[in-house]
């Protein structure tokens, strides 16, 4: 059972990560961001908290996994108000919080629902908010967060002069660690007279016909980018992928140009992939893409340019028409 | 007459990012602009309510004075009035403090039922500015809003999530971050309202036309600040291959052979 802490003894000072549910289903980046975590709260002696706003206890299919993470304690306020995802009312819960436990530092994974509701919150305290963030670690006893910046080739290193410090970090930038020590686990108790009500009603929920992508966990990806001129070649790359048994990424201009949704974006606003085999056609490299794969372990890129940031970064790279060597590629392997 | 309030940002085009090397902010009053591609889709879905319900539009924009186009782009796709919100002091504004400056002008323009924007700008890609407006204003927000209508004075929203799709009923006014794939056809300028708006100027507001606390504005009024920046050095780790198209394919094959991808 939980032990029930009213929210205005809870202990102050922590680094608190927002954990999030949807349909009594855990979303496994809550437990990403808790890797990084660890390292700046045992830098700053503080404790590293799971915090949770869920309907009831008993929908949660994943109690055993929380029960493994690497938090020390884990707390849930539990409210059947909020079984549905509402962002004023979990905004208002999540300050309650905040102005009750003080916390240090104030984290939410990049996921939809919590970029939803991350600028809420820290609009309502009036504190800084960094965005897909990849990087932690604490300088001069302040956490630092690192991110690609625009226009650049440069990673910006981030410090918010307010408190607490808040940020979204990227989907699959970090991988899940499990614990020794099973964590504190605790309800907080709100007041009485807390009002659970919202100006948002769903009314109706249509579950995604497509089928999740698997980019992140993916063993082989074949990746596009500008260099294959248009949008009937970057098709191509489905056929390859086939073959391959391999996932579709893509860069950033290629998605906002249409050629594919926006879910195939690998880098720091998309997905993090670590494949063993990365194939990039037509892609040169802007950091904003090569964070999001410069961990995988064999790179293979496709490029006429020999000076390119993904050409140098490769293993083995093919100077030449992206385009050109995809279509010849594939007539071969269909033969 | 209902007001819309949608607002839109210039981003640079593709090729002409200048970047202030002190501070690492963008220096938007060089660059050529344009509209926020992500953008369309508000004004798009601000056109439509307009047309459906009678309602009137007003597209906001902060910037340096080369927005202008933009608004008068906004216009001829059929929004009714045009602010433009510029002033030195904004210049290196985080998302916080443009929230606050944009917050302030809409409430200048109150009252209005919704407030529009892209779901996120292709430059900073933070995507936090709507939600954290809409928190400064003290009413609801929704993203990835991809169909909205409104049924017994109320507005009905279908927002995409990660996994699926919700209706959500919202007393208004509200914010919505519009999803870029919500409209198959998004119409282009209209030749007559491009006429029009040659002789047309947006209203300009500076800080002081909105008293706007200073401390709050900016890059000093910006709580998110650049400690350090750091170069990727990149060193050549593999082999580069130059050559015919075939010879380099077979290569490739043979490596995909070697990684067991494809069968000998």
């Amino acid at each position: 059972m939980l032990e029930r802490v009213k929210i205005e003894n809870l202990s102050k000072g922590n680094i608190l990560a927002f954990g999030e549910f949807y349909k009594n289903e855990l979303n496994n980046s809550s437990l990403e961001i808790l890797s990084p975590l660890k390292e700046v709260a045992q830098a700053l002696n503080k404790k590293l908290i799971l915090l949770f706003l869920i309907g009831s206890l008993e929908d949660i299919k994943n109690l055993e996994e929380i029960k493994r993470s690497i938090a020390d304690e884990v707390w849930f306020v539990i409210n059947n108000e909020l079984k549905d995802f509402k962002d004023d009312l979990y905004t208002e819960v999540l300050i309650q919080i905040v102005k009750s436990s003080q916390p240090y530092g104030l984290f939410f994974p990049a996921t939809k629902i919590g970029m939803s509701l991350t600028p809420r919150v820290a609009g309502a305290l009036k504190v800084g908010l960094c965005a897909h963030v990849n990087y932690l670690e604490v300088k001069d006893n302040q956490i630092v967060m690192s991110r690609p910046t625009y226009g650049e080739n440069i990673i910006a290193k981030l410090v918010s002069k307010s408190s607490p410090v808040m940020a979204t970090i990227s989907l699959g930038a970090f991988n899940i660690k499990y614990g020794e020590k099973e964590p504190l686990m605790k309800e907080i108790i709100f007041p009485e007279n807390f009002s659970w009500s919202s100006k948002l009603k769903i009314r109706n929920f249509i579950p995604s016909k497509k089928k999740p992508t698997k980019l992140s966990t993916a063993k082989v990806v074949v990746s596009g980018g500008r260099g294959l001129k248009n949008k009937e070649t970057f098709q191509k790359l489905f056929e390859l992928a086939e073959i391959l048994g391999a996932e579709v990424g893509a860069t950033r201009p290629v998605c906002y140009e249409g050629w594919v949704e926006e879910e195939k974006m690998i880098g720091v606003s998309g997905v993090t992939v670590k494949p063993k085999v990365y194939i990039g056609f037509g892609i040169s490299g802007a950091l904003q893409h090569t964070v999001g794969m410069e961990n995988s372990e064999f790179i293979i890129a496709v490029n006429t340019d020999k000076e390119a940031p993904l050409v140098k970064m490769a293993n083995l790279a093919l100077i030449g028409d992206a385009k050109k060597i995809l279509e010849l590629l594939l007539k071969k392997l269909k033969n | 007459m209902e007001k819309i309030i949608v607002c839109i940002k210039g981003v640079p085009e593709p090729g002409s990012v200048k970047v202030d090397p002190k501070t690492h902010t963008l220096k938007r009053e060089s660059m050529e602009l344009i509209l926020n591609p992500n953008d369309r889709s508000a004004l798009e879905m601000a056109v439509r309510l307009k047309n459906e319900y009678n309602m009137e539009i007003v597209a906001i924009s902060m910037g340096p004075p080369n927005v202008i186009p933009l608004l008068k782009h906004a216009y001829a796709l059929g929004i009714d009035q045009m602010v433009l919100l510029s002033d030195r002091a904004f210049a290196g504004s985080d998302t916080l403090a443009t929230s606050y400056v944009l917050a302030e002008a809409i409430k200048k323009l109150s009252p209005f039922s919704l407030i529009l924007m892209g779901l996120k700008s292709i430059d900073g890609e933070t995507a936090q500015v709507p939600s954290e407006t809409a928190s400064l204003l003290g009413i609801p927000s929704l993203t990835n809003v991809k169909s909205l209508f409104m049924e017994d004075n109320k507005w009905i929203a279908i927002r995409e999530i990660k996994y699926g799709e919700e209706e959500v009923e919202v007393e208004g006014p509200l914010v919505c971050s519009v999803l870029p794939t919500a409209f198959d056809y998004i119409r282009p300028p209209s030749l007559k309202r491009l006429l029009e708006v040659k002789n047309k100027e947006p209203m300009v507001w500076q800080a002081s036309d909105l008293n706007l606390d200073s401390q709050r504005l900016g890059l000093n009024g910006s709580p998110t600040q650049v400690v350090e920046v750091i170069e990727k050095k990149i060193e050549t780790k593999g082999v580069i291959l130059e050559g015919e198209p075939e010879e380099l394919v077979e290569k490739l094959i043979e490596v995909l052979k070697e990684k067991r991808l494809i069968k000998n």
